[in-house]
C-alpha cells in the first residue's frame, strides 16, 4: 500500500489514525466510503427493529402482528420452552442450576490450575454426578425427571460437555492405536477411524438410538440419551484423534528416542511428552472441532431430543407465536453464540500463552 | 579381570535386505573411553544403538553391566537406567525448562522425589555450566548449551556407562570445544565411555582406545597414535586423511 500521507512522522491522534488506516489511497477511501455506508445503514436496521421500534412487553394481543419491529413478547412468553424444553414447569429451577453446574464445571475446567490427570477427571465426575442428580431427581422431594423430559439448554449442554469428555481419551486412545508398533492394532484402528469418518453423523447417531435396541441384549443398551452420547463421542474421537495424531508427528522422532534411553516408560512418553506438544500444535484445529461439535449438537433433535434449537422450534411451531420465528431464531443465535464466542476467545488466549512458553 | 562393562559377541544386524552390522564383536572394560570413527554409513550409530537396545539385532549377544540387552524388555530397561545416551541433535523436550527437562526422567525412569531430582537436575546443570539457564526453555538456548544440557540429563541419572553418538557434529566449529571439554573431564573420571566421533584431537586426548568401522565391521583397533603413525589398512589411512583435513 503506497502512503499518501504528508507527514508520517507524527500519526498520533484520532484523525491520523484514520487517514493511514482507512483513506490513505482513492481506491481505500473510495473501499473506505462505500462499506462504511453499507455498515451504517445495516446497523440503523438492526438497532431500528430489534430496539426502537421493537415491543418488549405485550399490550394486546394482535400488537405484534402489525407492527414493523422485533417482538420480543415472543421470548418472555415462550423463553421457558426454548431454555428448558420438555422439562416439567414446576421443576425447571433444577434445569437452571443444573446448567450453571455444567457451565461451572466447563470454565474451571479451562483454568490451568485443573489441568492435572488427577483433578480433571475428578472435577468432571463430580460435575456430572451433580448435573445428572438434579436433573434426574427422584430422591428428597424433587420428583424423578427422566432423561427423554431434557431439553433446551442444559440438554445442549450436557450433550456437548459429555461428548468432549468421553471424545477426547477415546481419541487420544484412538490415536495412539493408530501409530501402534503392532500392525494389526494400528491397521484396524485405521480402519475403524476411517469408516467412523466416512459416515453422516446423523446416520451414527440413528443406528445407536434406534437400531442398538433391537439388536443389543437390554442389559448392554443403556438408555437411549447414554446410547446417543457414547455414539456422538466416538464420532468426535475418530476426527479428533486424526488432529492428535498429526499432532504426535510434528514432534521429532528424536524426542522418542531420547525419553526410551532415558528410561522413562511408554505412559509417561505419551502423557509427559507427546500429548502436550500434540494437543499445543494442533490447538487451533481442536478448538474448531469443538466448536463443530457445539453446534452439531442441534442433530440429536432428529433421534427425539429437545435440545435448544428444537425447543425453539417448537416455541414458534404453535399458530400463536409463529410469525416470531425470527426473533426466536435471532435469540437462539445469540445463546450458540455466546459459548462458540466464548470458546474461540479462549483458544486464542490459550494460543497466546503457549505462545509464551509456558507448557 | 573382571567382567567388561560391554560384551558385545558375533552381532549381525540387518536393515530390510542390507547388512549393517556384520559380525562384530567388542570387549569395553570397566571405565575405559573408547573412541568409534569410520566412514558415513558404517555401523558406527546402529552398533551403539544395540547397547541401550534403541535397536534390536538378528543374532549373537549383547551383555551390558551383566544383563542381557535383547527382545527382554525389562532388562532393556533396567540397562536403559544405567546407561546414559546423548544424541547428535541433543533431543530435548522442547516444551519443558532446561530444569524439568533434568527434573522429569528422574522421576519417570527412577522414581525419585521431585525435592531430590530439583536438587541432583542443578549440581548437574552447574557442573555442564549451565545452571543459570535451568529456568529457560531449549529453543532458547545455543546448540552448545543445549548439548551440555541433554548431558546433564542423563548424568542425572547416575549412568554407569555412557554412549555419545556424534556429539559435537550438528554444532557450530566455536561450540564444539564447550562440549568437548566436557566430555573430557568426565572422561578422566572412571566413567565407561562409549563415543562416536570424527573430532580426533578428543580421541588423541582421552580415548583409551579407538576402533574403525566400515561397512558393518570393526576393520582396526588401537590407541589413537596407533591409528595416524601405523594403519594396518589402506581405509583407516584414507579415513584418517579424511578427517585430519
Ligand atoms: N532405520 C533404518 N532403516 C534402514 N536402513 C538404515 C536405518 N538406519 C540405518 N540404516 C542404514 O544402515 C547403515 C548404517 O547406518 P548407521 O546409522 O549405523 O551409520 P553410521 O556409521 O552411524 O553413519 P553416519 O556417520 O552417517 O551417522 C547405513 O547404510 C544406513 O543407511
Ligand atoms: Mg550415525
Amino acid at each position: 500500500m503506497s502512503l499518501t500521507l504528508s507527514n508520517p512522522d507524527n500519526p498520533t491522534g484520532f484523525v491520523a489514525a484514520l487517514r493511514k488506516h482507512f483513506f490513505a489511497t482513492k481506491l481505500d477511501a473510495v473501499i473506505s466510503l462505500v462499506f462504511g455506508a453499507l455498515i451504517i445503514w445495516f446497523v440503523m436496521g438492526v438497532v431500528d427493529w430489534a430496539i426502537l421500534d421493537a415491543i418488549f412487553r405485550l399490550e394486546n394481543r394482535d400488537q405484534c402482528t402489525y407492527e414493523a419491529g422485533a417482538c420480543w413478547a415472543v421470548i418472555e412468553s415462550r423463553g421457558r420452552l426454548i431454555m428448558f424444553g420438555l422439562y416439567p414447569y414446576a421443576e425447571q429451577w433444577r434445569s437452571t442450576l443444573a446448567c450453571f453446574v455444567i457451565i461451572a464445571t466447563m470454565v474451571l475446567s479451562c483454568v490451568p490450575l485443573f489441568w492435572s490427570v488427577r483433578r480433571l477427571p475428578a472435577l468432571w465426575v463430580g460435575g456430572f454426578t451433580v448435573f445428572v442428580l438434579l436433573m434426574r431427581g427422584g430422591f428428597w422431594n424433587m420428583p424423578l425427571v427422566t432423561s427423554e423430559q431434557w431439553g433446551g439448554l442444559a440438554l445442549t449442554l450436557f450433550i456437548f460437555s459429555a461428548v468432549f469428555v468421553i471424545g477426547m481419551p477415546l481419541a487420544v486412545l484412538f490415536a495412539l492405536a493408530r501409530r501402534s508398533d503392532l500392525p494389526v492394532i494400528a491397521k484396524s484402528f485405521g480402519l475403524i477411524i476411517d469408516f467412523v469418518r466416512s459416515l453422516p453423523l446423523l446416520t451414527i447417531l440413528f443406528a445407536a438410538a434406534v437400531v442398538v435396541p433391537l439388536i443389543a441384549p437390554e442389559a448392554l443398551q443403556g438408555n437411549k440419551l447414554m446410547r446417543v452420547v457414547v455414539a456422538f463421542a466416538v464420532f468426535f474421537a475418530a476426527y479428533q484423534a486424526e488432529i492428535i495424531r498429526a499432532g504426535m508427528q510434528s514432534t521429532s522422532a528424536g524426542q522418542e528416542e531420547a525419553a526410551i534411553a532415558l528410561g522413562m516408560p511408554y505412559w509417561s512418553l505419551v502423557v509427559d511428552i507427546l500429548l502436550p506438544q500434540a494437543f499445543r500444535n494442533t490447538l487451533p484445529s481442536t478448538i474448531n472441532q469443538a466448536v463443530i461439535t457445539f453446534k452439531e449438537t442441534s442433530i440429536v433433535t432428529f433421534v427425539g431430543f429437545f435440545e435448544l434449537m428444537a425447543s425453539g422450534n417448537a416455541a414458534i411451531g404453535t399458530g400463536e407465536w409463529g410469525n416470531q420465528y425470527v426473533e426466536v431464531y435471532v435469540f437462539l443465535a445469540f445463546i450458540y453464540f455466546i459459548f462458540v464466542f466464548g470458546l474461540s476467545r479462549y483458544g486464542a488466549w490459550l494460543e497466546t500463552r503457549m505462545r509464551l512458553g509456558h507448557g | 579381570m573382571a567382567d567388561p562393562a560391554i560384551h558385545i559377541q558375533s552381532v549381525d544386524k540387518y536393515y530390510g535386505d542390507y547388512h549393517a552390522l556384520r559380525d562384530v564383536s567388542l570387549d569395553v572394560p570397566d571405565g575405559q573411553t573408547l573412541v568409534i570413527c569410520g566412514p558415513s554409513g558404517s555401523g558406527k550409530s546402529t552398533l551403539i544403538r544395540c547397547i541401550n537396545g534403541l535397536e534390536t539385532y538378528a543374532s549373537g549377544s549383547v551383555e551390558v553391566l551383566g544383563l542381557a540387552v535383547g527382545d527382554d524388555r525389562h532388562l532393556c530397561n533396567l540397562v536403559r537406567k544405567q546407561v546414559g545416551m546423548v544424541f547428535q541433535h541433543f533431543n530435548l523436550f522442547p516444551h519443558l525448562t532446561i530444569l524439568e527437562n533434568c527434573v522429569l526422567p528422574q522421576i519417570r525412569a527412577i522414581g525419585k522425589d521431585r525435592t531430590a531430582a530439583t536438587e541432583e537436575a542443578r549440581t548437574q546443570l552447574a557442573r555442564m555450566q549451565v545452571d543459570i539457564h535451568a529456568e529457560k526453555y531449549p529453543d532458547q538456548l545455543s546448540g552448545g548449551q543445549q548439548q551440555r544440557v541433554a548431558l546433564a540429563r542423563a548424568l542425572c541419572l547416575k549412568p554407569k556407562i555412557m554412549l555419545f553418538d556424534e556429539p559435537t557434529s550438528a554444532l557450530d566449529p566455536e561450540m564444539i570445544s564447550e562440549v568437548l571439554d566436557v566430555m573430557q573431564a568426565l572422561a578422566r573420571e572412571d566413567m565407561t565411555i562409549i563415543c562416536v566421533t570424527h573430532e580426533m584431537g578428543f580421541a588423541r586426548a582421552v580415548a583409551d582406545r579407538v576402533i574403525l568401522m566400515a561397512e558393518g565391521r570393526i576393520v582396526e583397533e588401537g590407541t589413537a597414535e596407533q591409528m595416524f603413525t601405523a594403519p594396518t589398512h589402506q581405509i583407516t589411512r584414507d579415513f584418517m586423511k579424511a578427517v585430519q583435513r
